[in-house]
């Protein structure tokens, strides 16, 4: 089988990586870095969101792009939200707000709402419906998620 | 207990949310230990087929291969359920597509697949029988020995015929609903260890670690003592995770390869392989007088349970409660029939049976109310169910139903308020109404108690040993805030240990809307324990009389008047190897003087939560399209004990019940393949969700609950689709009686109503 030297970033740290060709980011993340917060939940079919991270500040699938696809980008996963683990204004927002049950995709709902804010500050709520339109959630029938980034929008402006 | 302690009702904030948020949760697929094997099964491609031969031999070749087992390799009990009619690894035939056959274990993921994919299955494709009707016909392919009618439910009250001679008004409807999925988003998931000394560990994403435990002891033929089952994170369950077979068959891997096995499904076996909501047909015959009361109702049910039993009976058995729904009704006959056939198995979701029988129930409430003309909700006020009334099943109902009438006029005043919001242009707006009721508890004749520990830590803080896993929903925050309660101490001072079998008292399966109830009436009663045990302790250290000490809010004050903290009695406890720890347990009363015993086990229940849900929809009767604008969810969850968690228990049963009524249906997609993933089963989306989706919730205390607290996780999903389907014909005059609400259906029947119903908004009612 192929294998290959990726050289990327991941969560600010430089990695050099050699691997088979043909792994999914999402797999890479879980197996070789045990950073498990992305999660699987459609069986890699790029149907759930719930291992959205952010690829130079996008957020991606991290089951549909392989790792190859990853060389000289930067890779952000909820691990590395925060250096030092505390919690980023909308993860602290998603709890305040109670937008978290089960919590398997909350994960990948947070680095959504990160690429959402990054690019749209203050969003409205249909822009914020949108964005997260490919994060399935099972638990809280989403209304709790929406006001938590509108939460996380306005404390994020605050803090600008 | 001053206010400034009291935690009941309050928003607290749930322990693992930081935790979730942060991505630092374990889930059971997360935990990957070193030199775990990786575990997949080759599964059945046909509805139904004899197995020829099974040979492995190539695919114990391939590289990395450990293992490759069948049924026959199964050192115990091969087969599982409470009706024990499914087997972990298919014997000899398969009954659906999907159905476990063989089971190969190798060094990781890769290996594994790739070996699957060499295991050769000869098959010889037998006839299969999909619909639950034709099952019932001679001859239909039998799906088990002894005839594919598994179960049959008949409840009666009153004089049928006599309620049918005297109504003004007859009229029959048949309603059908789809095959839905629970769709957690966590996948069922396991993983065993097998340790030398000839015990096992499971972790499992599972609602019955305790039943869990007892097959698994069976399949491998050990004395349960030596099965440990634990949990971690669970991604939610919905009730698929009651009766989910992978951890049986992840702990006979690791056991037969003295190893350590991960398994986790991928979504399409997810799909196929575990519990669904059932598929029903409901045909309901209704006698009323002119003025809207009900006089008689007849009603008759089929359910597809698929291949295997799984809950499919206790289903059948609940849902035959429901059918009437929440309405006093003196003639009643109701005749349930749970049918076996070569599908997919179902078994628990959420609501157990009554989400159908309230589709049907609540779809011909509004039918009856039109051809009658009268309003919708005065037709359900003329019948709605009062404290004293008798339920078809002859139980005499109590103050649980005080909600019921209070419900009802917060949904008629959402009603009259929706009816005047305008319809977009090109639009047909309309206001449907449903109620609700669900039972509590599993029900007569079973069971039904959950004990759990409680320890009061050295440093002053009370443990709860919850008998009991998470699944997301929140319990162990309601547990928490519960305890923190009945001992007056901060929220924050009560925390919980993860769950494990062998630590744990059994708190039996978490479902069946009863672990607030339960969980709650043994926290408080074992913080009584813990306070007595520690006043004990104080006496005895102190040389005091017990009867002169008293206890609040963490501090005991002594007879002279000074008061000591907990945490001095609690460390010298533990030093001297003797800690706190009492035992708290509670179980659901059927009080045999009230409790008619005349029906099967499981029958009757005593206890019901009640609820409306009102809907304004938008439709494009063009594209078929409906948009659920408005949703107003008015429960009675007695008093509540978290308002957040409570509240995001309703918003997500509701957006759960719009997928019921809108998208979701697992059928066939060809010969030989059923539905399987996310781009083919629609799960709502966040642009799916009612713009104003708003929660009322009415708190009327259940004498004997938790600080008066009911429960809440199933109702709240059960009006929905009714509400929605009497919305779809307020706004374009088609009644969907066959769920869901396709853009197909929708479309093909506005052609020929929509002409006649052009502002149909306040004309209607």
């Amino acid at each position: 089988m192929n294998k290959l030297t990726v050289h990327f970033t991941l969560n600010q740290q430089s990695i050099r990586l050699e691997t088979l060709a043909a792994r999914s980011l999402l797999d890479v993340l879980r197996e070789d870095f045990a950073l498990t917060g992305a999660k699987d939940s459609c069986g890699g079919d790029g149907e759930c969101g719930a291992c959205t991270i952010l690829l130079d500040g996008e957020a991606v699938n991290a089951c549909l792009v392989l790792i190859s696809q990853v060389e000289g980008r930067h890779v952000l996963t909820i691990e590395g939200l925060t250096p030092d683990g505390s919690l980023h204004p909308i993860q602290n927002a998603y709890v305040q707000a109670g937008a978290i049950q089960c919590g398997y995709c909350t994960p990948g709902m947070v680095m959504a709402t990160k690429a959402l804010l990054d690019h749209t500050p203050q969003p409205d709520e249909t822009q914020i419906r949108e964005a997260l339109a490919g994060n399935l959630c099972r638990c809280t029938g989403y209304t709790k998620i929406v006001q938590a980034v509108q939460f996380a929008a306005t404390e994020l402006h605050h803090d600008n | 207990m001053t206010t400034n302690t009291s935690v009941i009702g309050k928003p607290e904030i749930r322990k693992d949310a930081a935790f979730k948020a942060t991505g630092k949760a374990q889930y059971t697929a997360d935990l990957q230990p070193e030199h775990a094997a990786y575990a997949v099964l080759v599964r059945s491609p046909h509805h139904h087929a004899d197995i020829l031969s099974i040979d492995k031999t190539l695919a114990l070749q391939q590289p990395g291969v450990i293992a490759v087992i069948t049924a026959e390799d199964i050192p115990g009990l091969k087969t599982f359920g409470l009706i024990p009619d499914q087997p972990a690894l298919a014997i000899n035939v398969v009954r659906h597509i999907g159905e476990p056959v063989v089971l190969v274990v190798a060094a990781d993921k890769a290996s594994a697949q790739s070996a699957a994919s060499k295991v050769v299955v000869e098959y010889k494709k037998l006839n299969a029988v999909l619909d639950p009707i034709e099952a019932l016909i001679d001859p239909s392919p039998l799906v088990h020995p002894a005839g594919n009618l598994l179960a049959q439910f008949n409840v009666e009250s009153g004089d049928l015929d006599s309620g049918f001679s005297k109504a003004d008004i007859v009229f029959e409807e048949t309603f059908t609903t789809q095959r839905v999925a629970p769709a957690y988003m966590e996948m069922e998931t396991s993983l065993a260890s097998y340790h030398p000394d000839g015990t096992i560990s499971v972790w499992v994403s599972s609602q019955e670690p305790f039943i869990d435990r007892a097959r698994i002891a069976a399949a491998l033929n050990l004395e349960v003592e030596k099965v440990h089952v634990l949990s971690t994170v669970i991604g939610g369950a919905f009730g698929g995770k009651e009766d989910s077979s992978l951890a049986i068959i992840t702990a006979i891997a690791a056991w037969i390869t003295k190893g350590t096995v991960r398994m986790v499904n991928n979504r399409s076996e997810s799909f196929v392989a575990h519990p669904k909501r059932h598929p029903v047909k409901i045909h309901l015959k209704i006698g009323a007088m002119n003025d809207g009361t009900i006089i008689a109702l007849d009603g008759k049910v089929w359910l597809n349970t698929g291949a295997y039993a799984s809950y499919g009976p206790a289903v059948g058995s609940l849902l035959t409660e429901m059918v009437a729904g929440p309405y006093n009704i003196p003639n009643v006959t109701i005749e349930t029939k749970v049918i076996y056939t070569h599908t997919p198995y179902s078994g628990a979701m959420r609501g157990f049976g009554s989400p159908q029988a309230h589709f049907a129930i609540e779809s011909a409430m509004d039918m009856l109310a039109e051809r009658l003309n009268i309003d919708a909700v005065e037709i359900r006020r003329k019948n709605i169910l009062q404290t004293g009334d008798t339920l078809p099943t002859r139980v005499h109902l109590n103050e649980t139903a005080l909600g019921l009438e209070p419900i009802l006029q917060h949904a008629s005043a959402a009603v009259a308020r929706l009816r005047k919001v305008k319809a977009k242009p090109g639009k047909h707006s309309g206001v449907g109404l449903a109620l609700a009721m669900q039972s509590m508890g599993l029900g007569n004749g079973i069971p039904d108690n959950s004990n759990h520990r409680l320890e009061w830590l050295p440093d002053g803080r009370v443990l709860i040993h919850l008998g009991v896993p998470d699944l997301g929903q929140g319990l162990v925050t309601v547990a928490e805030q519960i305890t923190a309660e009945a001992l007056g101490l901060p929220f924050e001072q009560v925390v919980s240990s993860p769950f494990n079998t062998h630590t744990v008292l059994n708190g039996g399966v978490v479902c069946a809307s009863r672990m607030t109830y339960l969980v709650g009436n043994a926290m408080i009663a074992g913080a009584k324990h813990l306070i007595q045990e520690l006043i004990d302790q104080a006496a005895t250290l102190l040389n005091q009389p017990k009867d002169q000490i008293t206890y609040a809010c963490g501090r005991i004050t002594l007879p002279d008047g000074n008061t000591l903290s907990a945490s001095e009695f609690t460390s010298r406890a533990a030093e001297q190897g003797n800690p706190i720890l009492v035992e708290a347990s509670a179980c659901f009363p059927y009080p045999e003087a009230t409790t008619p015993q005349h029906l099967p086990i499981g029958l009757p229940h005593v206890k019901f939560l009640f609820g409306a849900q009102v809907a304004r929809v938008e439709v494009d009767a063009e594209l078929g399209i409906v948009e659920v604008t408005d949703l107003v969810a008015i429960h009675d969850p007695g008093k509540v004990i978290n308002r957040l968690g409570a509240e995001g228990q309703i918003e997500g049963g509701v957006v759960m019940g719009i997928g019921y009524a809108l998208y979701e249906d697992m059928s066939l997609k060809s010969n030989d393949q059923w539905i399987n993933c996310f781009t083919e089963y629609l799960l709502p989306t966040s642009l799916d969700v009612p713009i104003n989706l708003e929660v009322q919730m009415l708190e009327y205390p259940e004498g004997d609950g938790p600080y008066g607290a009911k429960g809440l996780a199933e109702i709240c999903t059960v009006p929905t689709a009714p509400a929605i389907t009497n919305a779809v014909y307020n706004a374009i005059g088609v009644r969907v009686k066959d769920l869901p609400i396709t853009p197909e259906k929708l479309y093909q029947a506005s052609q020929t109503h929509i002409g006649n119903h052009q502002d149909t908004t306040e004309s209607k009612r």
